[in-house]
């Protein structure tokens, strides 16, 4: 019974991380139509950030809120220096040119922060609450956790919703050149765009971080696993990359408790290949129409 | 002077013209005596050998999720390279150290054994660490003859067929050895305990339980296995929990040890642990867990404290051991920054073997003679281990003895008296007679040359 609350909670929890990375992915693919693997090495470089400023004494939420500013000012920095200047009439290149920043940002944080690794402070307890005389394998960094990916997820659907930038961002998203027509500055808006991305793919690095061991490739499997969680949601649906997170979340703990652990990368390439073959546009596509 | 000609030079004919012209040149100049001149011809054959130089070369994890800890091991065999060096050398010779950063991944483990072979042309192969690594290219080295000492790493395939590898020698207690001592200990100590095994997926899980199950094959209610790299360990830490498991045995690295406390700490699991040697080193786990918050983990070693281990030489906690004093004086002559740690001592007590091996070897240093003098006499070394070497004709497998110890406050206290066993049914005997060695004088050891 223990052992199934505690898979099936850990999972939960693992899975509103993969939630946060697998939105921050979908984002970026909704407004440029790019699938931005970089997102794991600039979420690490913030969490190092955060690091550097913890061990140098100042309070974990100093570090925190640094990470997230600095995840935000990496994505709009990303978005401009290169990005922009890649030749988009082949959706391939940005994709392929993401995957030189993953190399290149790790190599950095190799040289900058070394390569070992380090232990990375959570702001609550590390122990499991006690409910009578079982503990339940949920910590206080782990409601923090989830919380904090609903209030991300909550922020970002208000922006879209009910705010004019939301209106102007997922216009330009939309159809940029119409957009421009109607005197909407779209280069700026998938600017914010990508910096709000990384703002979000710089919490769940934050998240996964917490109360654990970090070293420049700690956000490699998060990249996989966000990835195939998005697809799950069908890449195009927020609301679906949250889903297929908290999904691929509590399966991979399942596998990973009850079959073993040397499965759980197979079985995301098992799920992946099923959304694939039974439902291509995942269990939330159904936009296909949009493509131009 | 004559052996700094490029050994590629000395092939093909013109190039003998050079090698006489040139050994005619230095005799005259130097007046070289009779008795120099015979060890020149043999070193001359000897690729990485020189009349004044022995070039060896190791690949070890600088970089990457292995190399906390481990990246300390290559500065422990320099350090005392250099104080022999410093002192003479050996037979004369000055010992280059060669190091290649693999990042624990075999691919690079074969390219950078590749450039240490072929480029670099070193004598042998000192020390290379870990078991999938060197696993890549320990049929290489053979294929080329290549001495292939000391591997840092506990898996039995380094010794247990020296038919098929011949140039390839074990240095620590194989885990299956650690194990079989873990488990007899359990057996006698704690015949009631509910164990569960929390396992490394390869060799080091495989031997270790191997060696536990010889002894307590009954008590064993669970075993989990976690991939090196998936740092989600709470499922695997659940099944042990559900099983009513009491005493967990791991044999793991020491990140892992770091993270299964921390999810235990988190699911409430409070069993008695027992990690094996490589797992437990309490200053590494202790400086990854110490900076977690809210008095969860109280910093430092004392994360340890009540943890089960083995020994198998003095470590840094134990300061009084004269071993411990001559590595720390090395250390303190010829180390780079930082303490003196146990990884550090690791790298300074292979260096001390090796270096017990080229002296048994002799002045007619060769790539055989080096493998023979070790079969010969290499079970006969004096050094910081608990127990005597292996080294055989028919075993080249390492150390034989190891003792049970507690943690507390980052030291050993020891359970067992120092025991020494071998592969197999090999009884385990208690034999502290290795232990008691102390380094010579100098802090160099005085091995007599086999003929």
């Amino acid at each position: 019974m223990q052992q199934l609350l505690t898979t099936t909670l850990s999972g939960l929890t693992l899975g509103f991380v993969y939630a946060a990375f697998a939105l921050a992915l979908v984002m970026i693919w909704r407004s440029t139509r790019i699938v931005n693997f970089a997102q794991a090495p600039m979420a690490m470089i913030t969490a190092y950030v955060a690091l550097v400023l913890i061990d140098a004494g100042y309070s974990y939420w100093i570090g925190f809120a640094a990470a997230l500013l600095a995840g935000f000012l990496l994505g709009s920095l990303v978005e401009w220096l290169v990005i922009r200047r890649v030749d988009a009439s082949n959706p391939i290149n940005p994709v392929i040119l993401t995957l030189g920043l993953f190399i290149v940002f790790h190599s950095l944080a190799a040289l900058i922060f070394g390569s070992r690794f380090r232990s990375f402070p959570a702001p609550f307890g590390l122990r499991g609450f006690e409910v009578g005389d079982t503990t339940v394998a949920l910590t206080g960094f782990g409601i923090f956790t989830i919380l904090a990916v609903l209030v991300a997820v909550g922020g970002l659907v208000l922006l879209f919703r009910f705010t004019d930038v939301g209106l102007r961002m997922r216009a330009s998203a939309f159809n940029p050149e119409v957009s421009r027509l109607l005197g909407v500055r779209v280069g700026r808006m998938l600017n914010l765009g990508w910096a709000l991305a990384a703002l979000v793919g710089s919490l769940s690095g934050l998240l996964i971080a917490g109360g654990g061991l970090v070293h420049p490739s700690y956000m490699d499997p998060v990249v996989v696993y966000g990835f195939v969680a998005a697809v799950l949601g069908g890449l195009d649906s927020p609301a679906g990359a949250v889903l297929g997170g908290l999904l691929l979340g509590l399966s991979l703990s399942f596998v990973s408790g009850y079959l073993g652990s040397e499965l759980v990368a197979m079985a995301a390439l098992v799920v992946l290949m099923a959304v694939l073959l039974v439902r291509p546009g995942g269990i939330f596509g159904g936009i296909a129409e949009r493509r131009v | 002077m004559r052996s700094t000609i490029p050994d590629k030079l000395r092939r093909g004919p013109a190039a003998a013209v050079v090698v006489t012209l040139a050994a005619c040149a230095a005799l005259s100049a130097c007046g070289a005596g009779e008795d120099r001149e015979e060890s020149a011809d043999a070193a001359r054959n000897t690729v990485g050998v020189t009349d004044d130089t022995i070039k060896v070369g190791g690949h070890f994890p600088l970089t990457g999720v292995a190399a906390p800890g481990y990246s300390e091991i290559p500065t422990g065999h320099q350090a005392y390279f250099d104080y022999v060096n410093a002192n003479g050398g050996v037979n004369g010779r000055q010992i280059e150290w060669v190091v290649k950063d693999d990042a624990y991944n075999p691919t690079n483990t074969s390219s950078v054994t590749n450039e240490l072979v072929l480029q670099d042309e070193i004598f042998g192969m000192v020390g290379g660490l870990g078991t999938p690594t060197h696993g890549a290219v320990i049929d290489f080295l053979n294929d080329e003859e290549v001495p292939d000492l000391f591997v840092s790493s506990g898996s039995r395939q380094w010794g247990e067929t020296p038919e098929d590898y011949p140039s390839t020698f074990g240095w620590q207690p194989d885990y299956v050895i650690e194990g079989k001592v873990i488990g007899q200990y359990i057996a006698e100590n704690l015949p009631n305990a509910k164990v569960g095994l929390f396992l490394q997926d390869d060799d080091l899980g495989a031997d270790g339980e191997a060696g536990v199950r010889q002894f307590i094959d009954d008590q064993v209610v669970e075993t989990v296995h976690y991939t090196p790299g998936n740092t989600d360990v709470a499922p695997q830490i659940a099944k042990l929990q559900a099983a009513g498991v009491d005493l967990v045995v791991g044999f793991n690295v020491p990140s892992y040890t770091a993270l299964s406390q921390l999810v235990a700490l988190k699911t409430g699991f409070s069993p008695q642990w027992i990690y094996s040697n490589v797992g437990s080193d309490p200053n590494l786990v202790g400086s990854l867990l110490a900076n977690f918050s809210e008095g969860a983990v109280d910093g430092g070693a004392g994360m340890l404290d009540g943890v089960i281990t083995t020994e198998y030489m003095p470590g840094a906690d134990a300061p009084e051991d004269p071993w411990v004093q001559l590595w720390q004086k090395v250390w303190d002559e010829h180390g780079q920054d930082g303490e003196l740690t146990n990884y550090r001592i690791y790298g300074m007590a292979e260096a001390y073997t090796f270096v017990q091996a080229l002296q048994a070897a002799g002045e007619d240093l060769t790539r055989e003679g080096i493998v023979a003098a070790l079969e010969e006499v290499g079970a006969d070394f004096e050094g910081p281990g608990f127990g005597p070497f292996r080294y055989s004709a028919d075993s080249h497998l390492g150390l034989s003895g190891l003792q049970v110890v507690q943690l507390k406050g980052g030291a050993g206290e020891p359970l067992t008296p120092v025991l020494v066993t071998d592969l197999g049914d090999a009884e385990i005997e208690e034999d502290d007679s290795a232990a008691g060695d102390a380094p010579p004088e100098s802090g160099i050891p005085e091995v007599d040359a086999v003929d």
